[in-house]
């Protein structure tokens, strides 16, 4: 079980369609949340925009998520211990106003648990071997508890 | 009952407010958190609605490019400062916090910049800025701290 999201925003129909068109090559199921795109997935379950309980529940059940390079659902996904595949928006395809995106994938790959494509063959060859791609470990949410720590201290020096 | 201190936490919107906002729950026990944003037309509305008990100013948005606004932006801060008396301030960036700093370095007031995560390769244009005045300057990638000027202490995410 696949989930694909595109966030709000923008559209991302070259994410969909190539994540719809593997699923069809290789009877996989999914959910797919494609905003306001065109393109309309033939295998894949779909909807434009979920409510947040909703879009929670469908990473709940995934295996894996597919994503547009962005926070929010990176975030969303270490929460639930999900691996994510993270793909870039193209300013030059019209995808984005800019393509801070794909400096967005420098970091974000550095992220345990994150893993990103660049491109259609980059993301097959993730979910050819999706079952070895691994969640953020359970105490990588003590990094962000530490900085806090850290910052309550600082305050009161 | 012992009263709160309160804490300003400022920034940009999007991916630099998500950041703020996972560091500044886990200080809304031990703090009074007060919010500054520049809301544009995609943020206002929504913030109101999400966050009812939340106290959060809007400011007109800067960037480094910019000079102009940053009078009218300095002055907003400046008001917040001097009506909210805060012990501290919190800001992961970008041009707006960095104001905030200068500003609440100059009233004496402990002033915390965390740069954001995407910025991996090195510190951001508005967090050298802040560097300049900041109490305290954090990095969330250890290879950006030189252990001293610039601390990593754990990252958001």
């Amino acid at each position: 079980m696949i989930f694909v999201a595109v966030g709000t925003q923008f559209p991302f129909d070259r994410l969909i369609r190539a994540v719809d068109e593997w699923a069809a090559q290789h009877a996989l199921t999914g959910m797919a949340q494609i905003a306001s795109g065109e393109y309309l997935p033939q295998t894949l379950q779909w909807e434009r925009f979920m409510t947040t309980a909703v879009f929670n529940q469908h990473v709940q059940n995934a295996d894996l998520i597919i994503s547009h390079a962005g926070m929010g659902n990176i975030i969303t996904a270490l929460e639930h211990r999900k691996p994510i595949i993270v793909m870039n928006r193209q300013h030059a395809l019209g995808e984005h106003r800019n393509d801070h995106q794909l400096d967005g994938l420098a970091w974000m790959g550095q992220l345990p648990g994150v893993y990103t494509a660049t491109t259609q063959d980059e993301l097959y060859a993730l979910l050819a071997r999706q079952h070895t791609l691994q969640a953020a470990p359970l105490d990588n949410d003590s990094r962000r508890q530490t900085l806090v720590d850290f910052i309550d201290q600082a305050i009161r020096a | 009952m012992s009263v709160k201190p309160t804490l300003l936490a400022i920034s940009s919107p999007g991916g630099h407010w998500i950041q703020l906002n996972r560091l500044s729950v886990g200080l809304e026990e031990r703090y009074r958190v007060v919010y500054a944003m520049p809301a544009g037309l995609f943020t206002s509305t929504s913030l109101g609605e999400r966050e009812p008990t939340r106290k959060v100013y809007s400011v007109v948005d800067v960037s480094a490019d910019d000079k102009w606004r940053l009078i009218p932006c300095a002055l907003q801060v400046l008001y917040i400062l001097l009506k909210e008396r805060p012990k501290a301030i919190l800001s992961t960036g970008a041009a707006p916090g960095a104001v905030a700093i200068w500003l609440g370095s100059f009233l004496g007031i402990r002033t915390i910049w965390v740069d954001s995560i995407a910025n991996v390769k090195q510190i951001s244009r508005a967090g050298k800025l802040a560097q300049k005045r900041a109490d305290v300057f954090l990095t969330q990638w250890e290879q950006l701290s030189d252990g001293q000027a610039i601390q990593y202490k754990g990252a958001v995410l």
